[in-house]
């Protein structure tokens, strides 16, 4: 009996003593000081005033990424970078979200590739993709810092095409992406058929879709398009095509031209 | 027709009468002209497909015969080429999942894995993705998986004559077909897996009808086995056909059920897993016959497989939420059933349009505009039931995609039927091709 009522009687003193009006006061503070610092999101930022309705998505990214700290390089793929570095000489590498990019220039790429499938700690057994990505001229995305929120763009003459070897290795288990870029008006790049009969449908799609040229190649036709097609689809200087639709009297812009 | 004007229509004296052009007969690309009908030797190039039922799809193969062996094969690709890629470089990311997973049609859910996985690794939330929706994305793509493997089983038998294999594949596939249209309204092309998690939660009743179907299946395969596996025609057809060693399957790129079929366990769900798939217990299934055979004895025990990481994945299955808890990424649909089918949920029409004015600036803006990504490249691999499916995607901090590839398993597989079919008869050209399993969508996409 006693013991409760003391129980009863203490825990009833702390009630009373928070009940007041100065700690309804501090859990006000409290709750209005920790919140902004890790819940603000960029609408309550980005207000009506910002001239560029994207620049609030770069505001989005630089409050996500304080939140959630860059993927680092796992162990495995650091070490394999600086062994090809060590092996290889100067090559600019580059680490996004925990994959490993080695650039090289169109004239090393070729060699490079071979060393990724021979040297036996690196022992790429597929190349499993090869893709391209057009960057016009005037303007072009520099390198994409993963803590920066807002690509900085470098203005440029000449436009590039970007070509992507995805490496993998069974042995090894793992995968990298050797990139190099050549100009978009007539860019041609050593065929690395060679070194893996896979880059045969891999080169002959990025040739019908960008027009990169890959010299060695035995059969460099187009591949998906018909032959007789002008023009490689995938650049970005090729327009998609569309008609403007009508939808219960508004018009609807096809979709290459819409503002959204 | 008198005989110099056909000459002349014929191109025959073409450089006589330059003014007379001369006449074609094209089958699309022009090159039909130029392939000589009989070579040196006493050789033919006979064109098989692109429309023909046993070439798998709409895929064209331009054979070199000596009497029946075949000497070369020249796959002609590109009659199912849509753009889809060019596409979803128009359109904001969400949208751009409706777009992939009308690529392989036969896997669509792998499809929209793939690319929503790579979303978020753009957008560095992999880790945020809620685990209700990572293990019900490992249910409902290893479920594709036996979907996929069962219309291989129905067209595969179909191909080689046999009607009841092709009744019973289709027959199976489509009680998952049912699961697939009960969770997400639609048998295929379910645009369900969206950046950040799940389109919606799975009805309350999935688990229960998803275990009756494991069980119904489990059985079902077996018919299909005691069917097929001793099958005397079966077996002569398919056993020691399309030989493809390890060494070319890796230098081609094969991977999946092929390159498993030669004895290399190479399986992404195992090398590199994905959406918690490592925590269930599951075999690899590897062959070294490396014939047609073995592809087929290495698809019926993945199905067995695949329904045993669904049926731990039931049982591991966690409540919680199915889209991540950033509003600025998370679709803000919360669907409900209405009196007319499933809608947004009244209480979130009445938020929106009549509490809360920003909530209705957000809805719209996140639905018209989307959402941003950072800038950068990632390339994400799966599984799929054919190999290797992988995502290539680009970002240059917009609201659309810079540049989606996509590495689709078929596409490369076709690339390796010059050496998988030198040396066959032209009849075992079907086995061989079925066997390697492709999916046109997929190839030319």
């Amino acid at each position: 009996m006693s013991d409760s009522s003391s129980d009863s009687g203490s825990r009833r003193d702390v009630s009373d003593s928070s009940g007041g009006d100065e700690l309804d006061v501090t859990d006000l503070d409290i709750t209005e000081e920790e919140p902004p610092g890790e819940e603000e999101t960029w609408h309550r930022r980005g207000g009506p005033g910002t001239a560029n309705p994207n620049m609030a998505g770069g505001e989005a990214f630089r409050l996500r990424d304080q939140r959630r700290p860059a993927v680092q390089l796992s162990e495995e793929l650091a070490a394999l970078r600086d062994h090809i570095v060590a092996a290889f000489g100067d090559l600019e590498v580059e680490a996004f979200r925990g994959e490993l990019t080695l650039i090289a220039e169109p004239d090393r790429v070729h060699d490079l590739v071979a060393f990724c499938r021979d040297d036996p700690d690196v022992r790429c057994e597929l190349l499993s993709d090869l893709s391209c990505v057009h960057w016009p001229g005037m303007e072009r995305v520099e390198k994409a810092v993963e803590t920066t929120g807002w690509p900085t763009y470098e203005v440029q003459d000449e436009g590039r095409i970007e070509i992507d070897y995805m490496l993998t290795s069974i042995t090894h288990n793992h995968r990298f992406r050797v990139r190099t870029s050549v100009g978009d008006e007539g860019g041609t790049i050593r065929s690395v058929v060679d070194l893996y009969r896979s880059a045969n449908f891999m080169e002959r799609e990025a040739y019908d879709m960008f027009g990169v040229v890959f010299e060695g190649h035995p059969n460099l036709e187009r591949i998906l398009m018909p032959e007789e097609w002008v023009g490689h689809p995938q650049r970005k200087d090729y327009p998609l095509g569309g008609v403007e639709v009508q939808y219960k009297g508004a018009v609807i812009p096809p979709p290459d031209q819409r503002s959204y | 027709m008198s005989e110099a004007g056909g000459n002349v229509e014929h191109g025959l004296s073409g450089e006589s009468s330059p003014d007379v052009a001369p006449r074609e007969y094209t089958v699309a690309s022009g090159d039909w002209q130029e392939l000589p009908d009989v070579v040196e030797g006493g050789e033919m190039v006979i064109n098989m497909g692109p429309q023909h039922p046993s070439t798998h799809g709409v895929l064209r193969m331009v054979l070199t015969l000596d009497g029946e062996m075949v000497l070369s094969n020249e796959p002609v690709i590109g009659y199912l080429h849509t753009g889809i890629e060019k596409n979803t470089e128009v359109r904001p990311w969400v949208q751009g999942v409706t777009f992939v997973t009308r690529m392989d049609y036969l896997s669509p859910l792998f499809n929209e894995l793939a690319y929503c996985m790579a979303v978020e690794k753009l957008l560095g939330v992999t880790d945020e993705v809620p685990e209700r929706a990572q293990t019900l994305r490992v249910i409902l793509t290893e479920l594709n998986r036996v979907s996929s493997h069962m219309v291989w089983i129905a067209t595969g038998g179909m191909e080689l004559g046999s009607t009841t294999a092709m009744i019973f594949g289709f027959r199976e596939r489509e009680t998952i077909l049912d699961i697939f249209e009960f969770v997400s309204g639609l048998r295929m092309n379910h645009a369900f897996i969206r950046p950040g998690g799940l389109a919606a939660d799975v009805p309350h009743d999935f688990e229960l009808r998803v275990r009756q179907v494991i069980a119904e299946l489990r059985d079902r395969v077996g018919e299909i086995e005691t069917l097929l596996s001793e099958n005397p025609i079966w077996v002569e057809r398919n056993k020691g056909v399309g030989i493809m060693d390890a060494e070319t399957c890796l230098s081609y790129g094969v991977t999946g059920p092929v390159l498993r079929s030669t004895g290399v366990a190479h399986d992404l769900r195992k090398a590199q897993p994905y959406c918690g798939i490592e925590q269930f217990d599951f075999d690899v299934p590897v062959t070294d016959t490396a014939d047609a055979y073995g592809r087929y004895l290495i698809r019926i025990q993945e199905v067995y497989e695949s329904l045993k990481i669904v049926e731990q994945a039931l049982d591991a299955l966690p409540g919680g939420p199915v889209m991540i808890e950033d509003q600025k990424i998370a679709w803000p649909a919360q669907l409900a059933l209405g009196p007319d089918g499933i809608g947004n949920a009244k209480e979130y029409i009445s938020r929106i349009m009549g509490q809360s004015m920003e909530a209705l600036i957000h809805h719209f803006k996140i639905v018209t505009e989307g959402f941003t990504v950072p800038p950068g490249q990632v390339y994400v691999p799966v599984e799929s039931p054919r190999g290797e499916l992988g995502y290539h995607v680009t970002s240059n901090g917009s609201n659309k995609p810079y540049r989606v590839h996509v590495r689709d398993p078929s596409f490369i597989h076709i690339g390796a039927l010059p050496p998988l079919s030198r040396g066959l008869q032209v009849a075992d050209i079907i086995v061989a091709v079925a066997s390697v399993d492709p999916v046109m969508g997929g190839v030319d996409r």
